[in-house]
């Protein structure tokens, strides 16, 4: 009896210690983002033009937006971007880390080389990239024009205005590559002997060894790939100057809802998009969850 | 035992360094008091050369002022939004005066961010009748001046490359007058190299943006954007219509992608196409005089007023520039008006504003406005100055206007929809965000 109030009251001091410890966190957490995540949530439903006192309008905002066509315009393009960029930059990482996983001389370098665009900032890499996608005289269409392959108008053309952000965004896929190659570096080699004694090809030890293996690598760039290109903006806002051009087709969710928020200063409208977008980021994540889960392999997993 | 004196100690020291942290957020908002010296600060959106010859301007005003001395601080502002200004209104902490964009007064106003200036003007005995009549117009909103014009930029002088007029076998000596006009010279001027545009005439919509070009191009063409009587938009006017289509004609003889194609890219000053000799003929900003002296000193170029078509508006221009105003909540309002009133008012100041800056002042008494009117380039934008009639519309919902003529001369440029659709969609969504706000009030 004794013994129990005793640890008990150990108990509850390491909890008071402890609760006091997390407190900077905790209290960090509740004001910067607890805090602002339920306001968005309450502004959603009010006219907020930021120096006037929210007023409350019910569902309005979340009226407007579904009979506003430049909201399913930004939402098509965000869509448009997720399913092709994220496989896309999927694909080629996973590509890379194998190149990169052979033993050659000099590794290292090419190592460094291929990660090195992912930690270039990334207003100072649209801005090359601007460069090298001026339609005149840029350096792809100059090396295009050289193989006598057409020469899109890239940003100028609204058809090519996404693909040019999506071949932008494949520049910097190195994190993921690194991810990647760590999880190739776990792979028992073994296992490609013992399959490669069993006469298994090459196609097959990458299907049936190299794949299962990265599967939560792959996964898990999958989720936080989606999740990202769901709020692609910075990249869209510095190549059209913060306008979303030509005619719309590079005007994201995000930049929208940017628009809205600190251009215009509908702050209600912003936060109405926001979590609209949030829910949708969710339930998309969610779906990911249920179905490819099962195609994932940890180690540990009998 | 021991480690819990240890955890107290840990604890103590978290709890005296926050603390600490909190105490020196929270120090800055007490200076001033001390000596008699009131500091003020303005913010101001310059950066590069012009934010050194603004510290000029502002020594000049320091050692004019015994008991005042501002400290200027850069704060980005993309004309329409300023988010560290509005942020700062928001949280009472605004800075005693600041810069802002001409067209944004009344949308300031409206929001609540700056205070009336009437009283102080009335004090300082200012009149109407001492600035260019769109710049006060500008300034108004409700019956009340919210700002005073710190510099008046005519908008636009339109500048023709001499040199690649003589190329073409056109008289270098006489611009186009008439849109009908730029229209021939434009098919003399423009060079396409296999499918490749190496020289053109005009870009009618590159003219600082598509907003900016409809307005410039639909007051030519006698069109109207607003009507602050009935508080009504009317951007699809059908002499404005017809501006567009005039706009939108270049985009089908030329295909819009190869121009848009042609003239991406030059985003740098150094890059301006009109100084490489690229596009002949561009409406020209003030400040590009500098620019031009400073990248381009060789560049054989002229200046004049901006061509109407046949039964336009001659001479049509309108009126933009930075203004100065006082933040609602500002610490020192007084100091703040001796700021603006020297600026944008006191003879002295002015000059220094117009001779430091390069700039024109919107009060049209000022001794500098004498002194450059035989100053080349100068002379010239002072002229068009002079005629201004227009500003862009003096209402709140002036930001979403330009981006939703943005979107409109996008889609018809690029034939998604009609020029009377486009603009038809511009009215209806601005007049439905006007009403919006208005009735937010």
């Amino acid at each position: 009896m004794i013994r129990k109030t005793k640890s008990s009251a150990t108990e509850r001091r390491n909890l008071r210690n402890g609760l006091l410890f997390c407190s900077p966190v905790i209290i960090g957490l509740a004001t910067f983002t607890l805090y602002p995540v339920c306001a968005s949530l309450y502004y959603s439903f009010c006219n907020y033009p930021m120096l006037k006192p929210p007023v409350w309008v019910g569902l309005a905002n979340y009226q407007t937006l579904f009979h506003d066509p430049v909201f399913y315009k930004s939402l098509g393009n965000t869509a448009y971007f997720a399913a092709l960029a994220t496989p896309l930059g999927i694909i080629t990482a996973f590509f890379m880390a194998l190149l990169l996983n052979q033993k050659v001389k000099g590794m290292a370098v090419f190592r460094t080389m291929f990660f090195v665009p992912s930690i270039v900032p990334m207003v100072a890499g649209v801005v090359l990239w601007l460069w090298l996608l001026k339609s005149d005289g840029g350096l792809i269409n100059t090396i295009l024009g050289a193989l006598h392959l057409p020469t899109p108008g890239w940003m100028s053309d609204p058809a090519w205005s996404k693909p040019a952000l999506i071949l932008m965004s494949l520049w910097g896929v190195g994190g993921w590559m690194l991810i990647y190659l760590a999880g190739l570096q776990d792979v028992p080699v073994d296992l490609y002997e013992a399959a490669e004694i069993d006469g298994a090809s090459p196609l097959q030890r990458m299907l049936h060894i190299t794949i299962p293996f990265l599967s939560p690598h792959l996964f898990f760039t999958l989720i936080m790939g989606f999740i990202g290109a769901m709020g692609y903006f910075t990249q869209a806002f510095v190549m059209t100057s913060g306008k979303g051009g030509p005619v719309d087709s590079t005007r994201f969710f995000s930049l929208y809802l940017f628009q809205n928020a600190f251009m215009y200063w509908k702050m209600g409208y912003a936060c109405a998009m926001a979590w609209i977008l949030f829910i949708l980021v969710l339930l998309f994540t969610l779906f990911l969850f249920k179905t490819s889960a099962r195609f994932v392999h940890y180690g540990g997993e009998k | 035992m021991r480690t819990s004196r240890n955890v107290r100690r840990l604890l103590c020291f978290i709890l005296i360094f926050s603390l600490a942290l909190c105490a020196g957020c929270a120090r800055d908002r007490s200076s001033g008091a001390r000596g008699a010296k009131v500091v003020i600060s303005v913010w101001h959106p310059w950066g590069g050369s012009q934010k050194e010859r603004l510290a000029d301007v502002i020594n000049e005003f320091n050692r004019a002022h015994k008991d005042i001395q501002v400290r200027a601080v850069f704060t980005p502002n993309d004309l329409d939004s300023n988010q560290k200004f509005f942020t700062s209104v928001a949280a009472d902490m605004p800075p005693d005066a600041t810069f802002v964009d001409g067209p944004q007064v009344a949308a300031w106003a409206e929001q609540g961010a700056i205070a009336p200036l009437d009283s102080f003007i009335k004090a300082s005995g200012i009149k109407p009748e001492d600035y260019f009549a769109p710049c006060w117009q500008q300034n108004s909103y409700r019956g009340k001046v919210w700002a005073m014009t710190y510099c008046a930029d005519p908008n636009f002088a339109f500048a023709w490359n001499k040199k690649v007029f003589r190329e073409c076998g056109l008289d270098p000596e006489k611009p186009p007058t008439t849109i009908e006009e730029i229209d021939r010279m434009n098919d003399r001027i423009t060079k396409i190299d296999h499918g490749r545009i190496v020289r053109i005439g005009i870009i009618p919509w590159l003219q600082f943006g598509n907003a900016n070009a409809m307005f410039t191009w639909g007051w030519a063409y006698r069109g109207s954007f607003y009507d602050p009587k009935t508080q009504k938009v009317t951007a699809n006017d059908p002499n404005a219509v017809k501006a567009l289509e005039w706009m939108v004609s270049y985009a089908k003889k030329f295909d819009v992608t190869r121009i848009n194609g042609f003239a991406a890219g030059f985003g740098s000053r150094d890059q301006n196409p009109f100084y490489t000799g690229q596009i002949a003929m561009q409406c020209l900003h003030i400040s590009q005089l500098d620019d031009i002296k400073q990248y381009a000193p060789d560049l054989d170029y002229g200046l004049t007023f901006l061509p109407a078509p046949a039964g336009g508006e001659v001479h049509s221009s309108w009126v933009g520039g930075w203004c100065l105003a006082i933040p609602k909540g500002s610490k020192h309002p007084k100091e703040a008006w001796e700021f603006l009133r020297w600026c944008c008012r006191d003879p002295k100041g002015t000059q220094a504003v117009g001779r430091l800056q390069s700039l024109l002042p919107g009060y049209r008494k000022s001794p500098f406005i004498d002194e450059v009117r035989t100053k080349p380039g100068y002379s010239q934008f002072l002229r068009i100055m002079e005629q201004c009639r227009h500003q862009r519309p003096v209402m709140p919902a002036q930001s979403f206007y330009m981006g939703s003529l943005d979107r409109a001369v996008d889609y018809a440029v690029y034939g998604r929809m009609s020029c009377r659709e486009a603009l038809d969609e511009s009215t209806k969504e601005t007049q439905a965000e006007l009403d919006l706000r208005l009735a937010g009030r």
